[in-house]
């Protein structure tokens, strides 16, 4: 007690000292969160098991991080990853068995989900503070699905559902456009709009080919969408949600597994089907309307595909039969092969930071 | 213990083939009925995660149960059911969820490749499940009931009349389980502790047993046996599903036996329905049997078997039909030069749908090394090929089905060593078995595309050691006995399917390493008192060894009184499953019950 009185004002000396020193015009270095650099590698799991994971790679180093939920959670993810969404400074995990988890990006722990009134979630965009999550709701007999939804969620750590906002069936892919969130509904072959201000259907327009997902190419939107030898790239006007134009490029067997690569290039996996399942990744120019290279990669069970902007790398993604771990092959903008990962349950995605 | 079974009238058990009789050099344990009878009602394959070395691949809590023996897999054990085969021919399997105990009198597991005496699908083992009819018993009533945690409440009701030359019994029976039980949802944000939700399980059936001794040489007997089970399907923790399946189950039997002087002739037909409902998906396979066999005592040293069995397989399954027709050729001859040597020699072949199975031959023999007026060691040695034909759904299933496929095949080997002491009140049995097993052409399932498709792709090597201890020492008016069984299994796969494939040299999924069951009981008088125990070892989802599932270890914990009033006899006990409330699961993110209670009353009139 004697010291302590000296103890104070020695105290708020060093703060004050401390204070005058530091250059408040430089950013403070704080250390950067684990997995903030590097490449998250979303593994949706095998079927029964819902073994679905995140890896976490930093080309840096080399060093590949298993299971990462798992272990910073210590819990298992429990359920098939369908999307990885990074938004609001927090990601996003969407399992297809009727939930959302949701994490902080940088140590991957765990602030809140959704696990209460969805069915078979796809995917999530966030906007004005809410989530709307696209489910293809619950099956019927028939296995169809005429029930779809997408489901607001008032919070963006997740919680109740607010609301259900009925849409064609089979909703995949979207993407928040002006006061529009566009759904591409693969199953009714539409993209519905969503009217942000009031949570309700808008439209809903019929497209060639089967719809799976929005892509800003070069500022424009555009809705990318399948047959057996064609792909689609719908152009849609985001003010009023009319088709502008339509790209269809000739291309054997698409599957609705791309990535945007360079300008208007997208590369598409490919499946020449029964009974050889050979599966190659295409590459076509948007704004030329052509295939540039059909078999760009050639592999076999290729499950998802990303490009890194920073090294123009490409990342293919093959679920080896789902009957262990899968595999990631990084390829050069030549499509050389650079180096292969081994990763998690069913490879389908990634997250570049 | 006392056996509850124990009857007062004279009594003669109805013939039926020794399931045991030409498989001198392999092991077959047998569960009887005495050991069932705290299980009344319960799921068998509950009895044998239980009470046995064997793994079963449960699916949650009365959910699908698969059998995997030796490292091979659920599809590798032939089940039968009064000598009628009743692995369903689209699966290929049986579930042994929806096999009520209560539904026959006595299993036995026949381990190891029994291909040449069974049939197809016996790679691993066989599993024989048999009806034990009696003459010269009178009326008997039984009543048995069980009621346990969870909404558990299973009753059966049996009548039967025998006397020395006809024997009738009926029984029915209730089984059904609310399946509420909690349990810790590892896959929701806070882990929070739920209630299963969807997993009820009705179940009931009817079984006639009836048999006819025309004269001293010729016996006719039939059982027929109904089973009807609804289930609500157990989601995946951290699953929405609200899956239904109906299975409905229908099993005939008739034999007709002939007695001359040194030969027994046997005709068999049968027929077994199987009808499932998963949703709205309906699939029904029918199969209808017809065999005949003439066992031959040719002389002191001779014995042989000689069968023929046909069998005619409908499918109307959810996304094809199908018909096949199989006829099989069988021969087993037992060879004993003297006392102290036994051999057995099986033959099988098999033609189906107009396509050659593997041939399969079989030899095994025994021998006994060293006896002295309390101790007998036994070496027992097997080897034997054995098949199995690719299932309705791997050839026909739209889209997908394969009809190149070829059947699966292996070899294995065995030895056995087998020591027994009997000293006044004390009996030991030990067994040690080695086994080496090569399948060959396993079918396995691999997406192509969106559409999954079997290929014959896999071959694996599968070796183990099992050792199984039966003791038992009575001191004045305690009776005390230990049973133990552990299984080593090693199932390691050969081949890898692709270039990137890391499945190579790798256990097989689902396949723990490590089993170990002990069952501890004593007894005095009429009360007796048990202790169980079993730890599984750790598993793994992926063929690469990545997945793994956490060992676990469970403990029973029970009491048994025998009892007897007037004309009435029969037993009560009490039940604590799972004393220490572990959380475990048998097969990923599948909950499973924690501590649970069950108090079962059988009266017998």
């Amino acid at each position: 007690m004697k010291n302590s009185r000296f103890l104070l004002p020695l105290v708020w000396l060093t703060i004050f000292a401390s204070s005058c020193t530091t250059n408040t015009t430089d950013p403070v270095d704080l250390p950067k969160g684990e997995f903030e650099d590097g490449v998250l590698i979303m593994n949706e799991g095998a079927f029964g098991v819902n073994d679905g994971e995140v890896f976490h790679y930093d080309p840096a180093t080399g060093v590949i991080k298993e299971n990462i939920f798992r272990t910073k959670n210590s819990r298992p993810f429990g359920g098939l990853i369908q999307d990885m969404v990074e938004a609001e400074g927090r990601l996003y995990l969407v399992a297809n068995t009727g939930k959302v988890e949701i994490v902080i990006p940088k140590d991957f722990s765990l602030v809140g989900g959704v696990s209460l009134g969805l069915d078979n979630s796809r995917s999530l965009v966030s906007v004005n503070q809410r989530l709307f999550i696209s489910d293809w709701g619950p099956y019927d007999g028939d296995f169809n699905n005429p029930d779809s939804y997408i489901a607001v969620v008032n919070d963006l750590n997740g919680g109740p559902i607010a609301k259900k906002i009925p849409v064609s069936s089979r909703p995949e892919g979207m993407i928040v456009a002006g006061n529009f969130i566009y759904v591409a509904c693969s199953a009714a072959k539409k993209f519905d709009v969503i009217s942000i201000a009031s949570e309700t259907l808008a439209a809903s327009v019929a497209v060639e080919g089967t719809p799976s997902e929005f892509l800003q190419i070069e500022g424009r939107l555009f809705l990318y969408a399948t047959d057996e030898n064609n792909v689609f790239f719908h152009e849609v006007n985001p003010g009023n949600y009319t088709v502008v134009k339509t790209t269809k490029i000739p291309l054997t067997n698409p599957t609705p597994i791309i990535a945007l690569g360079e300008g208007s290039e997208v590369f598409v996996v490919t499946s020449t089907g029964w009974p050889d399942y050979d599966d190659a990744v295409a590459k076509v120019s948007v704004n030329n309307g052509q295939v540039t290279n059909p078999s760009f990669y050639v592999g076999n069970g290729i499950y998802g595909i990303g490009f890194k902007i920073e090294g123009k790398e490409i990342y293919v993604a093959e679920h080896n039969g789902f009957q262990g771990n899968g595999s990631v092959f990084i390829l050069s903008p030549l499509g050389i092969l650079v180096k292969t990962l081994t990763v998690g349950k069913g490879p389908s995605g990634f997250i570049f930071k | 213990m006392i056996d509850p079974d124990t009857v007062t009238l004279p009594s003669v058990e109805v013939f039926s083939p020794d399931i045991e009789k030409y498989t001198f050099g392999n092991k077959v344990n047998t569960i009887t009925e005495a050991e069932l009878i705290n299980f009344q009602g319960w799921p068998f394959s509950d009895f044998l995660q239980k009470r046995t070395g064997l793994f079963l691949r449960q699916y949650g809590s009365g959910m699908l149960s698969s059998l995997t023996m030796r490292g091979t897999s659920a599809g590798h054990n032939a089940v039968f059911w009064n000598g009628l085969p009743i692995n369903s021919p689209s699966l290929g399997q049986s579930d042994f969820s929806i096999i009520p105990v209560g539904g026959f009198d006595q299993a036995s597991v026949h381990f190891g490749s029994g291909g040449a005496l069974y049939g197809t699908d016996a790679i691993g083992g066989a599993v024989h499940l048999t009806n034990k009819l009696k003459f010269g018993e009178g009326h008997q009533v039984r009543i048995g009931s069980l009621f346990g945690s969870f909404g558990i409440w299973n009753q059966q009701l049996e009548y039967g009349f025998s006397n020395q030359q006809f024997s009738a019994r009926t029984r029915v029976y209730r089984n059904f389980s609310e399946n509420d039980f909690p349990f810790l949802n590892i896959t929701k944000f806070g882990t929070p502790m739920e209630r299963q939700d969807h997993a009820k399980v009705i179940q009931q059936g009817g079984i006639e047993d009836l048999a006819w001794k025309i004269n001293s040489k010729n016996l006719i007997s039939s059982s027929i046996w109904w089973n009807g089970t609804e289930r609500e399907i157990q989601p995946i923790m951290g699953s929405n599903t609200k899956d239904f399946q109906t299975d409905t189950n229908l099993r005939w039997v008739l034999d007709y036996f002939h007695f001359s002087k040194n030969k027994v002739w046997n005709l068999k037909s049968g027929l077994v329905r199987d009808d499932q409902v998963f949703n709205t998906s309906r699939n029904q396979t029918i199969q209808y049997f017809l065999a005949a066999d003439m066992d031959w005592e040719i002389g002191r040293n001779w014995n042989s078997k000689t069968g023929i069995r046909y069998t005619y397989i409908v499918g109307n399954l959810s996304t094809f039909r199908a018909q096949e027709s199989r006829i099989e050729l069988y021969q087993s001859t037992n060879f004993q030069p003297n006392e102290k040597l036994s051999f057995s020699f099986n033959l099988r072949q098999m033609v189906f749908d107009r396509k050659i199975a593997p041939f399969t031959p079989s030899l095994g023999g025994e021998w006994q090394v060293w006896e002295n007026q309390s101790s007998q060691i036994l070496f027992k040695s097997n080897l034997a090929r054995s098949f199995k034909v690719p299932t309705l759904n791997d050839r026909f299933w739209v889209p997908g089905g394969n009809q190149d496929l070829k059947s699966e095949k292996s070899w294995s080997g065995e030895m056995s060593l087998v020591y027994s002491f009997k000293k006044d009140n004390f009996d030991l049995n030990q067994r040690m078995t080695y086994y080496r097993m090569k399948v060959d052409n396993w079918i396995i399932w691999l997406p192509k595309g969106n559409i999954w498709n079997p290929q014959n792709i896999r071959e694996v090597q599968n070796s183990g050691v099992e050792y199984s201890l039966e003791l038992s020492q009575k001191i004045r008016n305690w009776n005390l006995a230990l049973t133990t069984n552990y299984a080593w299994t090693q199932a390691i796969n050969q081949t890898d399917i692709s270039e990137n494939d890391r499945s190579k040299g790798n256990q097989l999924p689902f396949t723990p390493e490590q089993k170990f069951q002990s069952l501890f009981s004593i007894g005095k008088g009429v009360f007796s008192t048990f202790l169980n125990f079993q730890r599984v070892g750790e598993r793994f989802t992926g063929t690469d060894g990545s997945g793994r599932l956490e060992p676990y270890q469970l403990w029973d914990l029970g009491s048994n009184c025998n009892w007897s009033f007037k004309k009435l006899s029969g037993n009560i006990g009490f039940q604590i499953n799972n004393l220490f409330n572990t959380d475990y699961q048998v097969m990923p993110l599948r909950a499973m019950p924690g501590r649970n209670y069950q108090f079962n009353l059988n009266i017998r009139i």
